[in-house]
């Protein structure tokens, strides 16, 4: 009888980084990626954008340098973001062992749905992701933020040096 | 060496007293419901070179007493460190040190 082995979602091997994840996963990681670039391509103050636009200076008396940090850096930011998220799509379509860069670009943007799940499911540190209440007209997105937990986990764990 | 600050120093308006330029600043983490603890640890050990331990008592300080110093400089240095934590989603701002 074979022997079921559990293989990690995502994987460091002598040849370099495997995502093991099946093709409809991968297709939900490439939705959400692209409901990300869309949303970062609109209005910048998106409610929705909260977390992951915080403030730099959170003092009121340096109200006007945050004001230039906006000014200056929220461009910065949205091209890091775009960035990272056209690098994953690419190493997610083909499926060759990755690069610790493109792994790394994975878990920024994982982070980043997460960030903008989170502030719209308004999430606490008590909630229990295994209590999914299927009556909430957000489970589906609760279930997804959970997927996205999980799978960033995985990544953080493989991009961990074992030391 | 002299203490007294040159007369044209006394006379020029302080628009803004609370920015003593010479004062180091200090970069915080924030405790926020969303990020997963390991990501953060792994964040500040990326992003400062810190030890495994190091990282994670920082991690854990966010966690438990809500904030953390992570790092400290100019307000160049302060800034540029802020921008990479929030190119990684963590909850950064910056303050003079008191």
């Amino acid at each position: 009888m074979a022997r079921w082995q559990f293989r990690p979602p995502v994987e460091r091997t002598k040849h370099g980084y495997r995502i093991n994840i099946d093709d409809r996963e991968r297709e939900v990681v490439g939705h959400l990626l692209e409901e990300m670039r869309s949303l970062l391509l609109g209005p910048s103050d998106h409610p929705a954008l909260k977390r992951v636009f915080p403030a730099a200076y959170h003092q009121s008396q340096h109200a006007e340098h945050d004001a230039e940090y906006q000014r200056f850096m929220r461009e910065e930011l949205v091209a890091s973001r775009l960035t990272g998220i056209d690098t994953v799509l690419a190493a997610l379509s083909a499926n060759p062992p990755l690069a610790e860069s493109q792994v790394l670009a994975l878990a920024q943007a994982l982070n980043g749905v997460r960030l903008v799940l989170g502030t719209v499911l308004d999430v606490s540190e008590d909630d229990d992701p295994d209590e999914l209440d299927p009556d909430d007209p957000l489970a589906a997105e609760h279930q997804l933020y959970g997927f996205l937990s999980w799978l960033l986990e995985w990544t953080v764990r493989a991009l961990t040096p074992s030391t | 060496m002299p203490v007294a600050p040159a007369p044209d120093v006394v006379e020029r308006p302080t628009t803004d007293e609370t920015v003593d330029p010479d004062r180091p600043w200090v970069v915080l983490v924030w405790n926020d419901p969303i990020n997963l603890m390991s990501y953060v640890t792994f964040v500040l050990q990326k992003l400062f070179g810190y030890s495994l331990e190091k990282a994670t008592e920082l991690m854990l300080d966010v966690h438990h007493k809500g904030r953390a110093a992570v790092s400290n400089g100019s307000r160049e240095k302060a800034e540029l460190d802020v921008f990479r934590l929030h190119e990684h989603g963590l909850w950064a701002t910056m303050q003079q040190d008191d």
